[in-house]
């Protein structure tokens, strides 16, 4: 029977930099394969990599440690063992099971519930299939991985709920106006997390971008990015009458839009509904803006507690999907060790038949036995066997229900004690 | 008739309770199961109010229960409209118990009051009355989308973390469909109106009354909607303004309806 390991490293134990060492892209993945089954003795390998985690995974009949699989990471990105072992964790079989099951409920995800992780999970073991590097034991694992993800996804809202500030400005504005189609989006002052809010509102239907800053050549650059018109910053607000979504962070010390101005400008938009997002530190906009009718206002604190709520939601349902990862992951080891149970047995039968088989042929010849004595020996001989093997075969096998793990180490005692080498895994006659 | 009518009151229940699930819970094939069982709630009635029709020979809205079960079905009527088009289902959770509690008066008290007199009743009764409480239905719709707007309101600006979860419709949705709702209703009330007047006028029957209390009621309500309708457009009353206005009209219809009727004389029975 295989055993399972995995050796990996992710964004819980590494910053980037060693991640970006460890990194392997489509073409290495396939000519690690070889590798793996050649050099290191891992008939089955997936490897998974992402840009927050690299992970392999392997079966081999050989029973020991996953320490090869460390030596072929060490040696393939040429990076010292030390460090290595610093930054990654190993599994071994069920451990290992139940990691890949957490990865691919994305239980494991930097952002718990993110949904592109199943189909990295996925791809990694097409890859692998296709290249002929997973094999029985992994095919059944990320089989059952991606249905468990799959199982997570659609039996809690782990994926359910904005977890960014980009989203959470999608949600609110859904929950102001009746569609984002045709709503302009003006953008105020520039920066990375305005244009990211900006590019969020935009996917989701936005359709006009407006841009005003101070220094108008920025005020061009920035809407080129999104096909949008760059306007003259103005005291008066006015190029915020067309604006339904007011995203602001400019770096202005004191507050941009005060009530009275915005109040006025409301009016010239006959009261339309606008949605103002402040996500500067100082704030841009003036606390009192969020008093006039049909002007909501929401800063960077606020749409933090969006976030920090939806990820608490998250959170508790993350708890009901590490149970059923947990009952999955016990499930699959149990049913993948209720497969070398059989071929334990036989193994082990086949050792005692041997001994007694070279016994009584060397007894035969020195005894001169007749025919008839033979037989009966024979006979005898075959019966110590079965009654011999009889009681450990009748426990080992009602230990085939015991799910804590207990059959497991029977039956590595069984083999190791009787150093049984031929265990067959045959798992496709048992299924 | 009986069996029939229980059944109704049943459904109509279980749709009530259905779509407080949904509200709740915010899962989507509670949503389609009720819309289901309004549907259906709403057929069965339909069939309850034709089957009182046969019975009587004559439509029947010529006593005020008949009229809260017509107003119950119309209520309905435009609420699976809404339902259909915009797949919306929060407004169900004010109408269907309302519709339950409507009809469950309109089918359970006995009729002892006597209806209109006979000589009354032909095709201009039928169109007044029908259109009239057609328009108090959309009326109460816009009600239901001002409540919901003012609640939805006060969540945005309170930061309520239950804001994202919740099933309610945007203010967008709750003000572009209440204020729809309420020009539908100012139109069906205009028509009911007219054909009030030229009916008197012309039928001869009675004479026309310009302090009937009902009559008075009924263009004060009218004249509400009619305003804000307008300063909409001039000076974009939307909103909460918006909200306040179907919220005040609806208390004006339930002066016109059953104020005037428990406690003013009128040439009108209901």
């Amino acid at each position: 029977m295989n055993q399972i390991h995995s050796v990996g490293t992710s964004h819980h134990t590494a910053p980037l930099d060693f991640r970006e060492k460890l990194a392997f892209s489509q073409t290495q993945i396939l000519q690690a394969f070889p590798l793996l089954r050649e050099q290191y003795h891992f008939q089955e390998a997936v490897i998974l990599s992402t840009c927050n985690r690299v992970e392999v995974y392997a079966a081999s009949e050989v029973a020991g440690g996953g320490a090869p699989l460390l030596d072929f990471l060490s040696a393939y990105h040429h990076i010292d063992s030390q460090t290595l072992k610093k930054f990654t964790y190993a599994h071994q079989d069920e451990d290992a099971v139940r990691h890949l099951f957490d990865v691919s409920a994305s239980l494991d995800s930097m952002v718990v519930g993110e949904p592109q992780i199943l189909g990295q999970v996925k791809d990694a073991y097409d890859t692998a299939l296709a290249a002929g590097a997973s094999g029985q034991t992994l095919n059944r694992l990320f089989s059952k991985a991606i249905s468990v993800g799959k199982r997570v996804r659609t039996e809690t809202n782990i994926a359910s709920g904005a977890v960014s500030i980009g989203f959470a400005a999608v949600e609110l504005a859904k929950k102001i106006f009746q569609s984002l189609k045709n709503k302009t989006v003006a953008i105020v002052g520039a920066g990375e997390m305005s244009e990211l809010t900006a590019q969020h509102l935009v996917e989701n239907g936005a359709s006009k971008v407006i841009v005003a800053n101070r220094t108008f050549e920025r005020a061009v650059e920035i809407a080129e990015k999104f096909d949008g018109i760059p306007l003259p910053y103005d005291e008066s607000l006015s190029f915020l009458v067309d604006a339904d979504i007011v995203i602001s962070s400019t770096d202005a010390p004191h507050y941009l839009i005060q009530r009275k101005p915005l109040a006025e400008v409301m009016r010239k938009r006959k009261n339309r509904h606008m949605f103002l997002i402040d996500i500067a530190v100082p704030r841009d906009i003036d606390p009192e803006v969020g008093k006039i009718e049909n002007a909501f206002l929401y800063n960077i604190d606020d749409l933090d507690a969006v976030v920090a709520s939806n990820i608490k939601d998250r959170q508790r349902e993350a708890e009901i999907a590490g149970r059923i990862v947990e009952e999955e992951a016990i499930g699959f080891y149990s049913q993948l060790q209720l497969l070398k149970v059989t071929p334990t047995i036989k193994a082990l039968n086949r050792q005692f038949q041997g001994v007694v088989e070279r016994e009584l042929q060397a007894c035969i010849k020195k005894a001169e036995l007749s025919p008839e004595q033979r037989a009966h020996v024979q006979s005898m001989t075959q019966a110590i066997v079965k009654k011999l093997l009889h009681q450990p075969v009748k426990n080992l096998r009602q230990k085939t229900n015991d799910i804590d793990g207990g059959r497991v180490r029977y039956i590595q005692a069984l083999q190791e004690l009787f150093a049984l080498k031929d265990v067959e895994n045959r798992t496709e006659t048992e299924d | 008739m009986e069996f029939l009518f229980l059944l109704t009151l049943l459904i109509y229940l279980a749709a009530s309770i259905l779509h407080a699930l949904f509200l709740t819970t915010g899962i989507s094939r509670i949503s389609e199961g009720a819309f289901w069982a309004t549907t259906m709630g709403f057929a069965l009635h339909t069939i309850l109010i034709a089957l009182r029709w046969i019975g009587q020979g004559r439509f029947p809205m010529a006593h005020w229960l008949d009229s809260i079960s017509f107003l119950a079905w119309a209520i309905i009527l435009i609420y699976l409209g809404i339902a259909y088009m915009t797949r919306m289902r929060a407004l169900g959770v004010f109408v269907v118990p309302a519709a339950f509690a409507a009809i469950l008066i309109a089918y359970a008290l006995p009729q002892d009051a006597p209806g209109l007199p006979a000589n009354l009743q032909n095709y201009w009764l039928l169109s007044h009355t029908t259109l009239i409480f057609l328009s108090y239905a959309a009326f109460i719709a816009a009600f239901g989308f001002g409540v919901m707007y003012l609640i939805e309101e006060k969540k945005i600006r309170r930061k309520a973390q239950t804001l994202i979860h919740d099933h309610f419709p945007s203010l967008g949705s709750s003000d572009e469909i209440g204020h729809r709702c309420m020009v539908v209703g100012v139109i069906l009330l205009t028509l009911g109106i007219i054909i009030g007047a030229v009916w008197t006028k012309y039928a001869r029957e009675l004479e026309w009354r310009w302090l009937d209390s009902k009559i008075i009621f009924t263009l004060a309500t009218w004249l509400i909607y009619v305003i804000q309708i307008g300063i909409r457009q001039a000076l974009g009353w939307r909103g909460r303004k918006a909200a306040y206005s179907a919220i005040i009209g609806f208390a004006a219809i339930l002066c016109t309806y059953a104020g005037v009727n428990l406690f003013l004389p009128s040439i009108h029975a209901f």
